[in-house]
């Protein structure tokens, strides 16, 4: 158990606290993860948090990692959202590590949307939940919600489809009280709700609500569809209560239970229970005054070696201070890295 | 008609061609194509693959299909006379339709170079989603060739269109095709000539393969290295030409390391650039999954590939750049041969050996080539004569 997860997420960092916990992190998943110790074979410790050892993200769509130890039960595996017809990534999850996820999330999101309970809508179709042993990542992202919640109304019928918006049930909740928590992955949540086809009686019972959106998935339709955030964030708020707030929040699949909200000055805090690092993709040494690969790494990890993932996106360390008043590391993201298909000769 | 008639001799007689374009002509304005080369790469071009495509316009590549198939010139081409002792008159077919893959690589262009010199109207259909190499090349080579026959042929008898599944144009191409060439999928071959007319044409399908090197501990030199480096880097393990494994004939396993080392220490002397940035973080990607596997796997310079020393019998990983060195006896790596096996490239003491012969004789391989000459694209491919079969033969006595 991390004894981090007791302090508020951005409080001042305990870097050595962090170092400590995360050696001891490593060494667990090398004695239980047979894979993982083949992978880091020479590995006896860290002097700096750079030094510490990595998966790169896409090894978790190749392999299931799995760490074995007496007092960890293997539960589910989360599933990440596949939309581009590649693999999905397949994290296993565990009991420990599901609790002291479930206590990461909330912290960090009660950081940023207050803590009180209220009705959770989310832009997905429940039958998503269904599928035994195995999470898709936007269901996971949902519940991660469900502590401030009261209740939880999936809006969808069809998960791949935004048009399948039930509007009678959001009619029939809104009408219910003034203050909801919605959430959904960007782009639904344009095609859905920004930019839907609400009934009349729907934009009467918005009027005036208090809601917190919060989004998650990545900002890449939204730009194919030309629509900046500006745009996105007015559309989702308009004629709502003034205290709305629209909440995007950055994270992986293969870093359950770490996310990373956008503050209201444009930066995305680490909490003190994990930290980012910015690599050169081609040397791999950490680099704080140029873009380059992010390497996210956290306490939480226990059933498997997702403590520490080199992912493909990219990024660059903030310095100083945030004027938001959150104290410790943050980074901003620049998006994925650009991909280009190799060339062959059967490749339809 | 016949613009142009030029004579072969051979030892089974002497062949008219008839084509619109003489030889002569063809390989002297693709040849000179390569001033203009020189000074502009495309963008949609790497420099190695430009360089490559330069190599394979020049005169004595381009004529050889043609001796190959008919024997030694043996008059002018450019006038019908000379026809006595004519055994057979060759002529184009008509049309030859080609389809390309997304994303092919030089294949698509060569195989056009290789088609404009047998004079029958060509029909490609690209990929419907990725970058085109072979548009690239014909809108380079309509734009930079001097005015002439070989431009004008290339500007009304050449059509390239991309489409996709299901478009009619589909069936309108494999209609009006006399040689079909398909390159791609089991399945889109299987389509495409499955619904050509029965009675018409001939079909050629290039589908999914792969290719290894051998090597003999003996013989490899920093050359063979050199261009084992060029040739696996240029494609990775996308290429069907290009090696997917390297298996280190009658060597150990701290033979196949310290080959892996020679091939680290050659790797900047050879390709002195970055790969872009998805390459390497890719490779960081392959390097642990390797190590996961069981591979004594390590990065080139710049994380531009990852060289893998293991046993055959190890499971290979699915990463593009990633390359296998296996230390095996020749009859090991015979019975690892994978069924769909192309090309072997070879860097054998003694190449002469008839041993290497019997290899090919009792094998599925489809070429038996020098490393450096593992991409070299020709008249014969996949154990097919598609080059030749674009013509028709005529019996002749006159």
């Amino acid at each position: 158990m991390s004894s981090l997860l007791d302090r508020p997420p951005y409080a001042a960092r305990d870097d050595s606290g962090f170092l400590a916990e995360m050696q001891r992190l490593t060494h667990h998943h090398l004695k239980g993860c047979a894979d993982f110790a083949r992978i880091w074979p020479e590995w006896r410790g860290a002097g700096a948090v750079d030094e510490l050892p990595f998966l790169h993200v896409d090894l978790f769509k190749r392999l299931e990692f799995r760490t074995g130890s007496d007092d960890l039960v293997h539960e589910r595996t989360l599933r990440s959202s596949s939309t581009s017809g590649s693999e999905a990534s397949r994290i296993v999850l565990d009991n420990l590590s599901s609790r002291l996820q479930a206590r990461s999330v909330l912290a960090i999101l009660t950081d940023m949307v207050g803590g009180h309970k209220r009705p959770l809508l989310v832009l997905d179709d429940a039958r998503a939940l269904r599928q035994r042993g195995v999470v898709p990542a936007r269901v996971a992202a949902a519940l991660s919600l469900s502590p401030l919640a009261t209740g939880i109304h999936f809006l969808l019928s069809d998960t791949n489809n935004p048009a399948s918006m039930k509007w009678d049930l959001l009619a029939e909740v809104l009408a219910s009280g003034g203050d909801f928590l919605v959430y959904g992955f960007s782009s639904i949540l344009w095609f859905a709700w920004a930019a839907g086809d609400k009934p009349e009686n729907v934009r009467d019972l918005l009027r005036g609500k208090r809601i917190h959106f919060v989004h998650s998935g990545g900002w890449k339709k939204m730009e194919a569809l030309r629509v900046d955030r500006a745009e996105f964030d007015g559309a989702l708020t308009k004629d709502l209560h003034e205290a709305s707030r629209v909440v995007d929040y950055y994270g992986l699949v293969e870093q359950v239970g770490v996310v990373y909200p956008l503050c209201e000055h444009g930066a995305r805090h680490v909490p003190v229970w994990a930290d980012v690092l910015v690599r050169d993709p081609y040397t791999m040494r950490a680099v704080e005054d140029r873009p380059g690969q992010i390497q996210l790494m956290n306490v939480l990890a226990h059933g498997a070696p997702y403590h520490s993932v080199l992912s493909e996106d990219m990024g660059r360390v903030a310095p100083g201070e945030c004027p938001c008043g959150r104290s410790g590391k943050r980074f901003e993201l620049l998006g994925r890295m650009p991909h280009a298909e190799l060339r062959g000769c059967a490749n339809v | 008609m016949c613009d142009s008639l030029t004579f072969f001799a051979s030892a089974f007689g002497r062949t008219a061609l008839a084509l619109p374009v003489s030889p002569c002509q063809s390989v002297a304005e693709w040849g000179a194509l390569r001033g203009a080369m020189r000074k502009t790469v495309p963008a949609e071009f790497t420099r190695d693959e430009w360089a490559y495509l330069m190599a394979f316009l020049a005169p004595e590549n381009l004529q050889a299909p043609f001796l190959e198939a008919f024997g030694d010139p043996v008059v002018p081409s450019g006038d019908c006379k000379g026809a006595v002792s004519v055994s057979r008159l060759v002529r184009p077919r008509g049309v030859v339709a080609v389809w390309l893959p997304n994303n092919v690589s030089l294949l698509g262009p060569l195989t056009l170079i290789l088609l404009t010199l047998t004079g029958n109207r060509i029909l490609l259909k690209g990929g419907s989603r990725s970058q085109d190499l072979t548009g690239a090349f014909l809108a380079f080579a309509r734009r930079h060739l001097a005015p002439g026959p070989l431009r004008a042929h290339l500007e009304q008898r050449v059509h390239l269109e991309v489409f996709a599944h299901g478009d009619d144009r589909q069936r309108q191409m494999i209609e009006q095709a006399d040689v079909r060439i398909v390159f791609g999928s089991d399945e889109s071959a299987a389509a495409i000539h499955g619904g050509a007319p029965p009675l018409r044409g001939a079909g050629f399908s290039f589908i999914d393969r792969q290719s290894q090197a051998w090597i003999e501990v003996g013989a490899a030199t920093d050359e063979v290295l050199s261009n084992l480096i060029r040739v696996f880097a240029i494609y990775g393990q996308a290429g069907c030409t290009s090696p997917r494994r390297v298996v280190l004939l009658d060597g150990t396993p701290a033979q196949a390391e310290a080959l892996r080392s020679r091939m680290l220490e050659l790797w900047p002397q050879v390709l002195r650039f970055k790969p872009p940035i998805h390459v390497a973080s890719g490779n960081t990607m392959a390097l642990q999954w390797a190590a996961a596997l069981g591979w004594d796997a390590a990065l080139a310079v710049n994380r531009h590939a990852v060289i893998g020393v293991g046993d055959l019998t190890l499971q290979a990983i699915d990463a593009p750049m990633f390359l296998p060195i296996c230390p095996a006896t020749p009859e090991e790596a015979v019975r690892q041969l994978p069924a769909n096996m192309q090309t072997l490239g070879h860097a054998f003491l003694d190449p002469a050996d008839p041993r290497w012969l019997r290899l090919a004789a009792t094998t599925r391989i489809k070429r038996l080539v020098p490393i450096a000459r593992m991409h070299h694209f020709g008249p014969l491919w996949d154990g097919q004569r598609f080059w030749s079969q674009c013509f028709e033969e005529i019996e002749v006595q006159l």
